[in-house]
């Protein structure tokens, strides 16, 4: 491992990979602080910026512009109250009450370095166990396949936050967007309507642009722009030492939960930073301080959903399962880049995997050094007006979504999905699982045919394999634990 | 002990609580959305051969998730009709139209007119989507984001796009 | 340093553009030449493609522009460049995908009256290999064993109406072997299953097999050119070991849009055969599993219609549905 770790720093310490992840980190952290551009559709925009570049270049530039988009997210969080993702959602809670207690500085400086930390031990962590589950991974077969990905989907569902019969409804709402196009298992073309550029599909862009930033957009059209911005005083920018001291176990604690949150495929980041904030507010000796600026408030979630961000490139890169949109898309840019994502990445592209891993860790430290001198510099950013910021966003989805194919079909596309996008968030679908049903979908129903030709219809071959088998009796419990307790509240209501 | 029954809606200038009309209720529409979905899915779908549970035709998984997302349409209109929760917000079907708009004149001028002609039309309509429109910023700000663009994707990254397309 | 010589392949090719000027009124070509792949950056029909256009430029003097449009089986880009303006400045990359198109799909165009031929660029085989755990050493062997056990082997392909589908009905419709077909997203995956034990045969391309070869996870029984391939010369070809007159070879060739000048199709072509001559576009292709191929437009023409007479048939005897 050490040996692979060395070759790891070997290439990402290259100059140019080192510039790319700079140049990633630096791009991710300037549009991770706009207003609502979260990491996904940060990645989303830049994604075609990356496919000139070699497949290591670009996953390392991806992987600068995803934590970069994080750290932006979180510092929007605590200095307007405005949080730049879903996952940094948590950190406005307190990070915001301390900013306007004068203490924005120590807020932001404790984000900053809970992140490197958990950041730390996430490379640590995908050092040591991403190759173990990759090996394990190789006994994968279509059957396997298919009961994770169906393990992958109802803990998607189950767990997100949320409507569940809804939540439900837009895994099959994508399930079914991801089956346009030719058949894999009898090249008839479905829901093409006689569209010759929809015979691939409809491509992941237009889709997470779609849903997801020209949405935004729109919502943010909707009422006039009513913003408090904090940059009046920063203040002071180092934590005091009662402050230090009072974050080290949250710290901690907020890396265990989401490292291991990120490694389930489905979960993800914000999910593990509800969970370490809901952690500390229990096991806090005064609960009250929560929600008034305590800054185990800050240092526990911010860990944690760095934590997360990190281990989530277990499942993408060593199983090729994406846990999340955001690593659904590192994917696509993967397979953009002719690498079959997969438990083979390891031994046919080491250099690409440990050069990852090794500038993952560099990248963390890029922005500790980047984030807490620039702090000023981010908050002027978000004076810069709406009304000249987001024709500059649909301009860079626009484009983006033609230089795909440079093809005019996924421009017009990519306009219906964010009319469709618009409406779910109106009616308050969440698109989350709408993505990962999309991108799971077709890769399900593949693997499920294929078993079934492969067995010769044979429907044993799932509980006949032992790993197959224990990811159904996984899906199993997940589906009854969530279940079981919605149906004793409602045999309870119905009985009174 | 009849329970009473929590009603949502607005509340008139006469301070009744008035129930949301069913359409205006996100349930309802969610509901009505998804079974309209899921039926054109199904209705596409039936040209597809459904195959057996052992050997599945290309209309197999189709058919089974559509079926399934109309379900999920029947309980969400259904718990709409009784929570009448009502759509939050007003819905900006200007602003949508407009962007959609920018981006589909975008995408057919790319080609015909050339990325310096798209961009323009681009902007300026977008940018009337927006609560204020002053020309003058508009004009700044396409100036500088083409030349932006140009440098970035064009020069920057090579890409085969033209500027201008010159007819004929 | 080729510096100098570079300097004088451009004053060359300078004077070859005044001597053009001097003989027409329009000196071709005076600006850029879009060359559409229509297929992804990274495929086979990008890589050659973008080696020859490099070259290709150099000898005409004039900036080759790669544009992808991928989409449908290369049929998206293929529309596309029909429809573009007849005057040299726009050319397409054209592979076997282009002959059995027309048996598999509607097109938006007509395969035989909207392009005419310019040149061909290259060929590369299929090479066809077992799981190593599959009792077999040689084609003969495998269809051997497939008589003797029908419907126990599977075989693993890039996709319907993929080549390597193509290549494998080619293969059973001469030998009748009955193997089960299990199609995959891409020739990697399909690869990966076949070494994985998953799938036992798998005809792929000869670039992507080589490095499993070489590793030992892939048994190799043959390649599908009508020569041994220079880097497994003691592979045989599947035509000597077992299937007389098997030939699925994948091949790259540049067509222009009908009513584009003769005399400039005539130019680009003799560009072309210059560049596909040169040493270094020989030992790039070969490097690609692949090898140099020269054909002038009449040559190029009648391989063309010979091409789409044997994908159609292969197709119609495979039964796949057209779409």
């Amino acid at each position: 491992m050490l040996e692979n770790l060395a070759m790891g720093f070997g290439v990402a310490l290259s100059l140019t990979n080192l510039a790319y992840c700079l140049l990633g980190v630096t791009l991710g952290t300037l549009i991770g602080v706009l207003p609502g551009v979260g990491p996904l559709v940060t990645i989303a925009m830049l994604l075609p910026i990356t496919f000139g570049l070699d497949p290591t270049a670009a996953l390392i530039m991806l992987a600068g512009i995803y934590y970069g988009a994080q750290y932006g997210g979180s510092t929007t969080a605590i200095l307007v109250n405005l949080p730049g993702e879903t996952a940094s959602v948590v950190t406005c809670i307190d990070g915001y009450q301390m900013a306007r207690k004068g203490r924005a500085g120590p807020a932001l400086a404790i984000s900053a370095i809970g992140s490197f930390f958990a950041g730390c031990v996430g490379t640590l962590l995908i050092a040591t166990f991403g190759p173990l589950l990759g090996e394990w991974a190789l006994e994968f077969g279509a059957a396997e396949y298919f009961s994770l990905m169906l393990m992958g989907l109802v803990s998607a569902a189950v767990l997100a936050h949320g409507d569940m019969v809804k939540s439900l409804a837009m895994v099959v709402l994508g399930l079914l967007v991801g089956l346009v196009g030719a058949d894999v298992n009898s090249g008839i073309d479905r829901f093409t309507f006689d569209v010759l550029e929809l015979t691939d599909g409809i491509g992941f862009t237009v889709m997470a642009v779609g849903i997801f930033a020209v949405a935004e957009i729109v919502t943010n059209l909707e009422h006039r722009e009513s913003r408090e911005v904090f940059s009046r005083e920063v203040g002071r920018l180092m934590p005091s030492r009662e402050e230090l001291v009072a974050s080290i176990k949250p710290i901690i604690r907020g890396t265990g939960v989401g490292a291991f949150f990120g490694m389930l495929p489905g979960t993800g980041p914000s999910i593990s930073a509800f969970s370490a904030y809901m952690l500390e507010k229990k096991i806090a000796r005064d609960p009250d301080r929560f929600g008034r600026g305590a800054i185990e408030g800050v240092a526990a979630p911010e860990a944690s959903n760095n934590a997360a961000a990190q281990t989530a490139f277990i499942p993408t890169l060593t199983l090729g399962i994406p846990g999340s949109a955001t690593m659904a898309l590192v994917l696509g840019a993967l397979i953009i880049q002719g690498i079959q994502p997969g438990p083979q990445v390891m031994s046919s592209n080491p250099e690409l995997f440990w050069g990852l891993i090794a500038s993952m860790w560099i990248g963390n430290a890029m922005l500790v050094a980047l984030n807490l001198p620039m702090v000023g510099l981010w908050v002027r950013l978000l004076t810069v007006p709406y009304r000249w910021l987001f024709p500059s966003i649909v301009m860079f989805c626009a484009l983006g979504n033609y230089s795909l194919n440079n093809s005019p079909v996924d421009v017009y596309l990519c306009a219906g999905m964010g009319v469709l996008g618009y409406v779910l968030a109106k009616l308050e679908c969440p698109p989350a699982p709408l993505i990962l049903g999309y991108v799971l979908g077709p890769l399900m129903e593949e693997n499920l045919r294929r078993a079934l030709i492969i067995s010769r219809g044979d429907p044993a071959v799932f509980v006949e394999r032992p790993i197959s088998l224990a990811f159904l009796v996984a899906t199993a419990l997940i589906l009854a634990v969530m279940i079981l307790p919605a149906m004793r509240r409602a045999k309870g209501e119905a009985g009174d | 002990m009849p329970r009473l029954r929590r009603v949502r809606g607005t509340v008139s200038r006469t301070g009744l609580v008035m129930r949301t009309p069913a359409l205006q209720s996100k349930d309802v529409l969610a509901g009505l959305l998804f079974l309209f979905v899921g039926g054109i899915a199904f209705y596409t779908a039936l040209d597809y051969s459904f195959g057996t549970v052992a050997r599945m035709g290309p209309g197999f998984f189709p058919r089974v998730l559509a079926v399934v997302l109309m379900l999920f349409g029947l309980v969400t209109l259904a718990r709409g009709l009784v929570s009448r929760d009502p759509v939050h917000g007003r819905w900006g079907w200007a602003p949508l139209a407009l962007l959609v708009v920018a981006i589909t004149a975008f995408g057919y001028l790319m080609e015909r007119a050339g990325m310096i002609p798209a961009l323009v039309v681009l902007f300026v309509t977008s940018a009337w989507a927006g609560h204020e429109f002053r020309m003058r910023e508009v004009v700044v700000l396409t100036a500088v984001m083409c030349l932006m663009a140009t440098a970035v994707f064009v020069w920057g990254l090579g890409l085969p796009y033209r500027l201008f397309v010159v007819p004929g | 340093m080729k510096g100098p010589i570079s300097l004088l392949r451009r004053l060359g090719v300078a004077v070859a553009a005044f001597a053009a000027i001097s003989l027409s009124a329009h000196a071709y070509p005076d600006k850029p030449i879009r060359l559409i792949v229509p297929f992804p950056p990274g495929g086979s029909n990008d890589i050659v493609g973008r080696l020859v256009a490099a070259k290709l430029g150099e000898v005409l003097g004039q900036q080759i522009i790669i544009e992808n449009k991928p989409g449908a089986g290369g049929t998206v880009g293929t529309a596309a460049a029909a429809r573009a303006e007849p005057d040299g400045y726009t050319l397409l990359v054209a592979s076997v995908a282009y002959a059995y198109a027309p048996a598999l799909r509607k097109l938006k165009y007509d395969p035989v009256k909207d392009f005419v031929t310019v040149g061909t660029m290259g060929t590369g085989p299929v090479a066809m290999s077992v799981n190593p755990e599959v009792p077999v050493a040689s084609v003969q062997e495998l269809v051997d064993y497939i008589k003797a056990n029908p419907g126990k082997l599977t075989y693993s392909t890039a996709g319907i109406g993929s080549f390597q589908h193509l290549s494998s009905e080619l293969f059973r419709s001469m030998t009748g072997a009955d193997m089960i077909h299990v199609p995959f997203k891409g020739g990697g995956p399909a690869m990966q299953s076949t070494i994985a034990g998953e799938t036992n045969v798998n005809i792929g391309t000869l670039v992507q097999q080589i490095p499993q070869i070489q590793a030992g996870r892939l048994k190799v029984l043959g390649v599908g050119s009508s020569e041994r391939n220079g880097a497994l010369p003691d592979v045989p070809t599947i035509d000597e070991a077992g299937v007389p007159g098997y030939l699925a070879s994948n091949w790259w060739g540049i067509l222009a849009p009908t009513g584009t000048p003769e005399a400039i199709v005539d130019q680009v072509s003799e560009a072309l055969a210059k560049v596909v001559e040169s040493d270094d576009i020989k030992k790039a292709l070969s490097d690609q599993g692949a090898a140099a191929m020269k054909m002038n437009p009449a040559e190029f023409a009648a391989f063309m219609t010979a091409e789409m007479e044997k994908w159609a048939k292969v197709v119609k005897d495979a039964g796949i549905e057209p779409n």
